[in-house]
């Protein structure tokens, strides 16, 4: 995919406190006005932490269910690699 | 108009800025974004659904204040510029402080208020050019298919209409139709670009849909692939190329073709291609008043609520540095066209390839003679 270099950008930024809550309402806010938006899910990098590696591959959650990042007990703390990335029905149907 | 000649003038002040860190200077490109609120549901686009803290007047009235004279060029940007309650007042104040020679904005084309905003904008900055761009994704359903909002399309008529009626009274007022080329138009831009032909704006331009933090779209399958926007770019190019431009129409033309190509570059070999100025001469503000070097890495360089809202002490301060560094080092890349277009200015090659272009048949090469009849256009601005 082009501009691959921001996912790892992204990645490497330095969480706000309250990076969980306002990305998890604006995806909420998103499935309720019926945006193209379904769901989010949590892309873990290689360099994540033990608590990150249980998490299931491939899952679609709804933001109230989502996992707060960081998670619990993450070493990485507001510099956990972990982000949330809306999924889009477009996407799903090109999967 | 605020002279172009100042900007030109401060190209060589920025070179040396960017490589060795003096003479300090502010930007001359700015985007505001006073709200991410917008009523589209692009496909390309998410930051409809967040919310934030924003500015209120009082606070950008300071932040402008301390801007002072050295913007040339602001974008107001969203969410929709034109939801945003206080956008009339906002590009006044951002007159009355900065006096930019040109003020953008984009438009989605939902609000049947949008007219008299506009009027309302080019009467009161009448030394400023004011570029309203109506985006258009698609003729017909496409269009409201990829914005998400049905009978947009229809909308984007009616105010396209009552802006064209409004522009013959406004001197200073230039109408453009905007597109976003993303995997859902990359198909059919040519049918975008013969209606823009036939719509009687002044300019049409294109954006590639990239991924970007601002807008929570990283890792969305949102921009094309290299061939399928090649295919459609090149059209768009020879469809420039033979259009007899005069005047400065014909330098803003031939800097879009130059940003064209750059985008194709881009794509070809994923790095940046043209040293990027963005975190010296161009920049972003954001609605909770965050200031970012752009958009697409959208860098935290600081609040300007916690820096009594001046913005040179962000822009001079200490966390910009290493932003700098990374930008400098070519970490990213990236076909934003905004940050592109003040890019291409500082870039020596491109000013004389567009000054070859521009000046060949004046001095007896090769003219550029149209292939097929085409209407003048007005003069257009970047």
């Amino acid at each position: 995919m082009p501009f691959d270099w921001l996912n790892d950008f992204h990645r490497g930024m330095e969480k706000a406190d309250n990076y969980a809550d306002k990305t998890l309402a604006a995806y909420k806010l998103g499935i309720k006005a019926r945006g193209a938006i379904c769901g989010v899910s949590v892309c873990v990098p290689a360099n994540c932490c033990g608590a990150a590696k249980q998490l299931p591959e491939g899952v679609v959650y709804q933001p109230d269910e989502a996992p707060r990042l960081p998670l619990a007990g993450c070493p990485l703390g507001r510099r956990c690699p972990c982000v949330y990335r809306p999924v889009m029905t477009y996407a799903e149907v090109q999967e | 108009m605020k002279s172009m000649l100042g900007v030109l003038a401060r190209i060589p002040l920025f070179q040396l800025y960017r490589r060795f860190g003096w003479p300090r200077m502010l930007p001359i490109n700015i985007t505001l974004s006073p709200s991410p609120r917008c009523n589209s549901r692009c496909l390309t686009c998410n930051i409809w659904m967040k919310r934030e803290n924003e500015l209120t007047l009082d606070e950008w009235d300071k932040v402008l204040r301390s801007l002072g004279k050295a913007p040339y060029w602001f974008t107001v940007s969203g969410g929709e510029p034109f939801m945003y309650q206080g956008v009339v007042e906002l590009c006044q104040m951002a007159y009355q402080y900065c006096r930019p020679g040109i003020i953008n904005i984009p438009t989605n084309s939902i609000l049947s208020t949008i007219p008299d905003k506009v009027r309302r904008i080019a009467e009161s900055c009448p030394e400023s050019r004011l570029i309203i761009n109506l985006s258009l994704d698609g003729i017909g359903e496409k269009h409201d298919r990829i914005r998400g909002v049905p009978g947009n399309f229809k909308k984007f008529e009616e105010r396209l209409k009552q802006l064209l009626e409004l522009r013959d009274g406004l001197p200073n007022l230039t109408l453009g139709i905007h597109s976003v080329v993303s995997t859902f138009s990359v198909g059919h831009l040519d049918e975008i670009m013969e209606y823009a032909d036939q719509s009687g704006v002044d300019q049409f331009i294109t954006e590639i849909a990239e991924p970007r933090v601002e807008l929570d779209t990283v890792g969305l399958p949102i921009t094309p692939d290299k061939k399928s926007y090649t295919k459609a770019i090149n059209k768009l190019i020879d469809h420039v190329n033979n259009r007899p431009y005069k005047g400065i129409s014909k330098v803003t033309e031939a800097f879009r073709i130059q940003y064209y190509k750059l985008v194709k570059r881009i794509l070809d070999e994923e790095k940046q291609v043209i040293p990027c100025y963005a975190g010296w001469a161009s920049s972003h503000i954001y609605a909770d008043g965050t200031v970012w070097p752009c958009c697409v890495r959208a860098d935290q360089l600081g609040n300007l609520r916690d820096h009594n809202y001046d913005f040179g002490a962000i822009w001079f301060g200490e966390k910009i540095k290493e932003v700098r560094r990374s930008i400098a080092a070519k970490e990213c890349h990236c076909p934003l066209a905004n940050a592109s277009y003040t890019n291409l200015l500082h870039d020596l090659p491109t000013l004389a390839r567009v000054g070859t272009k521009v000046l060949l048949p004046v001095l007896g090469g090769r003219p550029t003679a149209p292939k097929a009849p085409a209407k003048e256009p007005e003069a257009a601005h970047v």
